[in-house]
């Protein structure tokens, strides 16, 4: 649920007392017209705090975490697990590192390869949010956040393969899995991880710590996603060109 | 109100029309061009001022309203074709130019004819509305040969709906969907106005307002899928993007 307008104004006027709605607009890069709009529907989405609160030097999450919907984002900071780390590795990152670890004859550098590897992108990739939410499933996951918010599991899904979550979901499938709340909220791509509080490096060290079994599994995984979306989409291209050829 | 579905509808589609000329002149898809020109002409005709003036130099027994009949069944027949073809829908392919489709176009024409033979046609009148006033076998036949003219059509588009609906639910452009949807309003329209061809008098309307609403769903439909594919072609459209995938 986006946060409410009332809230969010008490916020700002806590953390900007003397800036104009025309200032905070100016130094976030959020257009007017947008903030407008959110205040009249009494609804103001979270992506916004965060670009205003980035704007102010403050940090996204503690700000968040001021509202009444986000306050368990305050209690206890839980760090990722590796397996959360790992999942907002990109795929072609993956892929690099199996190389890497690979014998010199394949252009790897054998067993010293993870610390000659060049370094991984930040998150959020191309397929974070579904690769974060298989790393922390159970197998029940989404029963048990569909039936602690109401949302229907193939509009889970389809947010999931739309490489989408809203933060509101992202906090309801961390509580669910009993995990910490940064990941889902990385995974989206609401904050970095250095906001998130992520130690630099996590992501390499999580990975290192893989064996080469899993490593291999695991890019095998994405491999597999990679080939069966471009697949689909290959499709549609064709169905498209068909249309095209036909009817255009 | 009557003048505006008329009139509305001629100038849609003479603009999709025109629209089209370029790409004709260059050889590409002549059929569809085709298809807008019947269309083109069709919806001319249902005008009451050239159909009279045409109807006229016929000898003033409403024989260009039974022209119009099959000009329509040649334009749904290739519509039919194409789409079928275009939507990759193998099955609607082999129910319109297989032998169930012939026996369609068979009937209707056979069945459209022969009604338009038994009434007393004489006198001009755009769409036959006022052919009925003769009463006697008019007034039974007139509905019968309204629904007979409708019949093929109807056959065809309810053949092409799983495949437009199927395209309008894929995940396909935003643009290649919104024109299967288009087409989609026409075949239903189509199907409908073969019932609504036996309302009563007083539904004339309403009748009508299906009856064009078929006419601009397909052209518009024919219009956005080449549209469609006009705006894919232009600069920043990229086609073979993995835009969702670059990780």
């Amino acid at each position: 649920m986006p946060l409410p307008a009332k809230a969010f104004q008490l916020w700002l006027h806590q953390v900007a007392p003397s800036a104009s709605t025309a200032d905070i607009c100016r130094i976030s890069g959020i257009k007017r017209t947008t903030l407008a709009q959110q205040l009249v529907r009494g609804k103001v989405a979270e992506t916004t705090l965060v670009s205003i609160s980035r704007a102010l030097n403050l940090n996204p999450l503690a700000a968040l975490a001021t509202f009444e919907h986000y306050a368990e984002l305050a209690t206890s900071p839980q760090p990722p697990t590796p397996a959360e780390l790992v999942s907002q590795v990109a795929t072609m990152d993956l892929l690099r590192a199996v190389i890497s670890r690979s014998s010199p004859a394949y252009g790897g550098y054998g067993d010293s390869g993870s610390s000659l590897t060049p370094g991984l992108g930040p998150a959020p990739h191309a397929t974070s949010v579904r690769n974060w939410v298989d790393a922390i499933d159970d197998g029940e996951l989404r029963h048990r956040v569909s039936a602690a918010t109401g949302v229907a599991p193939q509009n889970y899904s389809a947010q999931l393969t739309a490489n989408r979550l809203s933060p509101e979901l992202a906090v309801a499938t961390s509580r669910a899995a009993g995990v910490g709340f940064t990941g889902g909220l990385v995974a989206t791509g609401l904050i970095t991880e250095e906001e998130a509080g992520w130690p630099p490096g996590a992501k390499q060290s999580a990975l290192d710590a893989l064996s080469d079994g899993e490593l291999a599994s695991l890019a095998g995984e994405r491999l597999q996603a990679l080939g069966k979306s471009l697949r689909r989409q290959e499709q549609e291209q064709a169905q498209t060109e068909k249309i095209w050829e036909n009817l255009g | 109100m009557m003048a505006t579905l008329q009139w509305g509808t001629l100038v849609i589609c003479t603009v999709v029309l025109l629209l089209r000329v370029p790409d004709a002149i260059q050889g590409r898809n002549r059929t569809v061009f085709g298809i807008l020109l019947i269309a083109t002409l069709c919806s001319l005709l249902s005008v009451a001022g050239p159909y009279e003036a045409i109807d006229g130099v016929l000898g003033g027994w409403n024989l260009t309203h039974l022209i119009l009949r099959f000009l329509v069944f040649a334009a749904v027949l290739l519509v039919g074709l194409r789409m079928a073809r275009g939507l990759e829908d193998a099955r609607g392919y082999r129910l319109i130019a297989g032998p169930a489709g012939r026996w369609a176009l068979a009937a209707s024409a056979v069945a459209v004819a022969a009604t338009f033979f038994l009434m007393d046609t004489r006198g001009s009148s755009a769409g036959l509305l006022d052919i009925t006033d003769h009463g006697g076998r008019n007034t039974v036949l007139a509905p019968f040969y309204a629904a007979a003219g409708r019949t093929y059509p109807g056959f065809v588009s309810l053949a092409l709906l799983p495949a437009l609906l199927a395209t309008t639910r894929s995940q396909l452009p935003r643009l290649v969907r919104a024109a299967a949807f288009l087409t989609c309003v026409g075949a239903l329209a189509t199907a409908v106005s073969v019932p609504a061809s036996f309302a009563p008098e007083t539904w004339t309307l309403a009748q009508q307002t299906v009856n064009y609403l078929a006419v601009v769903g397909y052209v518009l439909g024919l219009g956005l899928f080449w549209f469609s594919g006009v705006a894919a072609q232009g600069p920043g459209n990229a086609r073979a993007t993995f835009r969702k995938n670059k990780g």
